[in-house]
């Protein structure tokens, strides 16, 4: 199987990073150890170059920055959507597929940082739109923050198989969304709608009595249906399996972007690959994340050959990594 | 048969063509938007024992690239030090007259396809993938993919990008098939105990000399200026490429040769110091765009081989040109290109693979580079019919000749003339 790899950093403004001054570059195979040319991926620039030339350092790493909390709004009790005054360069980075900053209030220690992906970067306002669900103790600590918050950016790893996304064009993409993972799949969808694609929507409203991201769908023009996926046990209901069935034949979607739990993309990427092996995959990165910068290590999952992927800034397959039983 | 040639320098086309004419279906393979690559700024062809192999290829029925070079040709019959009887080909009349030749041909030819990966069958490759993942099926496999570059490697074991011909910032950076085949890469070795090799000339666009030079130049080929005694540079001489001109005379003297720009026979020159010499008070590079600082690094990644061209640890991969070893040149290149295209085709009918006869000066430098390759000292040396330790083996060998008399005889007494040109399928 072709291997598709990526460093969604790479070629950027923060490459080199941190992982290439220690050895472990994702890409460069002279920036991990070996004393050849063996890139595994190009994206225009050479990053070793980029090393040697920017004082055999790595650039700067992203720093938090304090912005304002423009507007606050519960969607739920436990759903909170805010908007976040940055500044214009930001917003413009963060006005693309799989965007997401880290999130902190002020008074917390940096351990309280969360990744949040970003729902609509509005470039003429500098405004971005999050939406955030109280969870655990980082979700918490970021329902406390009034006025201002800080925030570090930009990031891009959020959805994966990005790849089949951006090479959408004049096509049809299925998109697959439950709860709060939906909020990445909108800014996917502006940019699938800008290369001039049909967008379908399975909104799972969850508990709530609408996905508060239909309306932003319904706005970019998609068409969306209100779907409750799962049955008692977790599994997909046989309807939907069934209207997924019908809507592949009729629409011969050449890509299907999930957005739930990684169970969920599990589900979602093996009943569809029994449908059409040749279907691509998106999914939205659930991975835990401290950093953000591969340092960490929380983001680290196995890919089908048990190698280990950090998932933060490398893209993947995502049929590599959900897809059971063939390799 | 479908034979997918990876590579459309020299050694790629000579191996597409070649396959071919033994009646394949061949599918050509180049990273860029040109084929030819490191010859769309060389052009230099039948200077001394060159001039002996491109006549046997000729005898051989595998002289097409030859005789469009000859038609190519702004100069016939040359000399500059050291050498003799050189043509110079056209470098921007040479690549268009080649792809129309391979495609009345009907290879078909694919553009801007960089080849990133191989699908493996135990030790068979099944297909290769494209930077996309296009996958794309063969029954056999050259590689040509050369040995020069990419950026990551110019730097470490040179003086940074040079902005060369091969574009690797636009195209993406060669990759070695061979190795991602399992088969692990063999490295040139300089003087000095580090890798690889500097490209050895670079080009000066003609319009920025002087009309007296230019004029000089497009009369007689070539135009010899003394280098300022302060900017002679010997040292240059050991990390060159092409052994052939790593003579005094040319670090002494600046050499131009009139390929269609003004080939200047040294692997960089500073412009500041380039400019001193009269007549060169407005001169520009024309290839490499930074040849005034750098170059190319060659010979990173050679393939280990049988004499038959066939990749030892890989059952349906061949390979020609500097990818198949320490070779300097385009003739060599189309020489072992040729060999590796028939040779790919035998194997995919099941007939047993062939080698040249070591009588002849073309057989021979295949199996002595093989054979010098196993030491140290072998990978510190250049092979090429041209010049260096392998034309003084050519004449005591007795096989340079430029005698075309001879050189057909020699082929005909050994049963084997125009073999390059029968079908075998």
């Amino acid at each position: 199987m072709f291997k598709y790899i990526d460093c969604i950093d790479a070629g950027s403004p923060y490459c080199p990073c941190e992982l290439a001054l220690k050895g472990e570059c994702i890409i460069c195979s002279q920036l991990h150890g070996k004393e050849f040319c063996d890139c595994l991926n190009w994206k225009g620039t050479c990053i070793y170059q980029e090393f040697i030339w920017n004082g055999y350092k790595s650039k700067k790493i992203r720093e938090f920055k304090k912005f304002k909390i423009v507007k606050r709004e519960y969607l739920r009790e436990d759903i909170l959507k805010l908007d976040i005054k940055v500044n214009k360069e930001l917003s413009r980075d963060l006005n693309d597929i799989g965007a997401f900053v880290f999130l902190k209030n002020e008074k917390d220690a940096e351990a309280f940082s969360t990744p949040i992906s970003i729902l609509s970067s509005d470039i003429e306002t500098d405004i971005i739109t999050v939406v955030i669900k109280r969870e655990g103790i980082k979700s918490k600590a970021i329902f406390e923050c009034q006025d201002e918050i800080l925030v570090k950016g930009p990031y891009f790893n959020g959805i994966q198989g990005q790849k089949y996304l951006k090479e959408l064009k004049n096509n049809s993409c299925l998109i697959l969304s439950r709860g709060v993972a939906s909020a990445p799949t909108v800014l996917a969808a502006k940019k699938l709608k800008i290369n001039k694609n049909e967008v379908y929507v399975l909104l799972d409203r969850g508990r709530s009595r609408e996905n508060f991201s239909k309306p932003y769908f319904l706005s970019l023009g998609c068409i969306v249906e209100d779907v409750s996926f799962l049955n008692i046990d977790g599994e997909i209901k046989y309807e939907y399996k069934k209207e997924i069935e019908q809507l592949i034949k009729k629409w011969n979607f050449k890509t299907v972007l999930s957005a739930g739990s990684d169970d969920f993309h599990e589900k979602v990427i093996n009943f569809i690959y029994k449908i059409d092996k040749y279907i691509n995959f998106a999914t939205v990165n659930n991975s835990t994340m401290c950093c953000g910068e591969g340092i960490c290590g929380s983001c680290i999952i196995k890919g089908s050959n048990n190698e280990k992927i950090r998932s933060c800034k490398q893209q993947y397959n995502p049929k590599e990594v959900f897809l059971r039983g063939i390799n | 048969m479908k034979v997918v040639v990876i590579g459309g320098g020299w050694a790629g086309c000579a191996a597409a063509l070649e396959a071919k004419k033994c009646g394949a279906d061949v599918l050509l393979i180049e990273r860029t938007d040109m084929l030819l690559g490191l010859g769309n700024v060389g052009g230099i062809m039948r200077n001394n024992g060159r001039y002996t192999a491109a006549q046997e290829m000729i005898e051989l029925g595998g002289g097409d690239l030859f005789e469009l070079a000859d038609k190519c040709a702004r100069h016939k019959n040359v000399e500059f030090p050291g050498h003799k009887h050189a043509t110079l080909y056209d470098v921007i009349k040479m690549e268009p007259t080649v792809r129309r030749y391979l495609l009345e041909k009907n290879i078909n030819i694919m553009f801007e396809a960089r080849v990133v990966d191989v699908e493996l069958d135990k030790n068979s490759i099944k297909g290769i993938y494209l930077y996309d993942g296009t996958f794309i099926e063969g029954d056999v496999f050259v590689e040509t993919t050369g040995s020069t570059g990419p950026m990551g490697n110019c730097l470490r074991y040179g003086k940074g990008c040079s902005m060369c011909i091969l574009r690797c910032p636009s195209y993406g950076p060669r990759i070695s098939i061979s190795k991602r085949a399992g088969v692990e890469d063999i490295l040139g070795m300089r003087g000095d105990d580090s890798y690889g090799a500097m490209s050895g000339s670079c080009k000066l666009n003609k319009e920025s000399l002087s009309d007296e030079i230019r004029e000089k130049l497009e009369r007689d080929g070539v135009y010899i200026v003394e280098v300022p005694k302060e900017d002679v540079n010997l040292e240059k001489l050991n990390m060159k490429v092409c052994q052939q001109y790593a003579l005094k005379e040319f670090a002494e003297n600046i050499v131009l040769l009139d390929t269609g720009h003004a080939k200047l026979m040294t692997s960089y020159y500073p412009l500041e110091k380039l400019r001193k010499i009269k007549g060169f008070e407005n001169v520009r590079f024309e290839d490499p765009y930074s040849g005034g600082k750098a170059n190319s690094i060659r010979y990173l990644s050679m393939a280990p081989r049988d004499n038959s061209m066939k990749v030892t640890g890989v059952d349906n991969l061949f390979v020609g040109g500097e990818k198949s070893g320490l070779f300097v040149g385009h003739t060599e290149a189309i020489v072992t290109g040729t060999l590796a295209g028939y040779n790919a085709v035998r194997w995919g009918l099941g007939l047993k693979t062939t080698t040249l006869p070591a009588s002849l000066s073309v057989g021979d430098i295949i199996s002595f580079e093989n054979s010098m390759k196993e030491n140290i000292e072998g990978l510190k040396k250049r092979y090429t019919f041209a010049g260096a330790s392998y034309f003084e083996r050519m004449k005591e060998l007795n096989l340079y000749t430029t005698d075309d008399n001879i050189i057909e005889k020699r082929v005909k007494n050994l049963f084997i003339d125009g073999i390059f040109k029968e079908r075998l399928l």
